[in-house]
């Protein structure tokens, strides 16, 4: 068996094809139930606000996330 | 003379109470609004039991950042990174080296702790304390080098 080329450290972001996607995931699972505006999103998990509103208006599509 | 400073007078004027209308525009603007994630999502247990897994923060961003505060021989993450409730009453980072910029580390630490949205446990030793702690079989060292952790840097051949 092959071992992988990232060391199996970007599957995930690979896997759902966004590293800032995959970060705006891991903050709002690791600090459910908690809710978060985009701006302050942005400086938490340090990424851009565009990048950040552009992930969190998809998830919010799809009703993975909600407007509190 | 006094007709020029007249003018500007009223143009610094003019500028306050436009100021003055803005600041108050910014009071009644609407809230924006705070999202949650929705516990009725079809597949929200399978996706958080996914996420759950992964390290909270960007390891290689970290060791980028890490090599960057001064002479670091050594670091190691445990507990919080790896997603162990154990290791993590030690250190969840602890890091060996000289020379190390104490503004950096302050910054590093806060931005990191944002990141992952909790405290972290942190250690710092210089490189000397480290071995001689390393040769008697400190206990610290012992438990966090023991217990389930993963070496991001190690430039000591440990």
């Amino acid at each position: 068996m092959s071992k992988s080329k990232t060391n199996g450290r970007y599957s995930l972001e690979l896997l759902f094809g966004s590293k800032a996607r995959i970060k705006v995931l891991k903050f709002m699972f690791r600090n459910y139930p908690g809710d978060i505006d985009i701006k302050e999103l942005a400086v938490r998990i340090q990424e851009t606000y565009p990048m950040v509103r552009k992930e969190v208006e998809l998830l919010h599509s799809i009703g993975l996330l909600r407007k509190n | 003379m006094a007709k020029k400073r007249k003018i500007i007078a009223k143009k610094k004027a003019r500028a306050r109470r436009v100021k003055k209308v803005l600041r108050k525009a910014k009071h009644i603007k609407v809230k924006t609004p705070r999202y949650v994630l929705n516990s009725n999502y079809e597949f929200y247990d399978e996706l958080r039991n996914l996420i759950l897994k992964s390290s909270p923060a960007e390891i290689d961003r970290m060791i980028t950042k890490i090599s960057g505060l001064g002479k670091v021989r050594l670091a190691i993450i445990s507990g919080l990174f790896l997603n162990e409730s154990t290791g993590g009453e030690i250190a969840d980072l602890f890091i060996v080296g000289d020379d190390i910029n104490k503004d950096r580390l302050r910054s590093f630490l806060k931005a990191l702790e944002a990141e992952v949205g909790k405290e972290i446990k942190f250690s710092l030793m210089e490189k000397d304390e480290f071995q001689y702690r390393f040769g008697m079989f400190d206990r610290f060292v012992r438990v966090l080098l023991e217990g389930p952790h993963e070496k991001i840097i190690n430039k000591l051949g440990i």
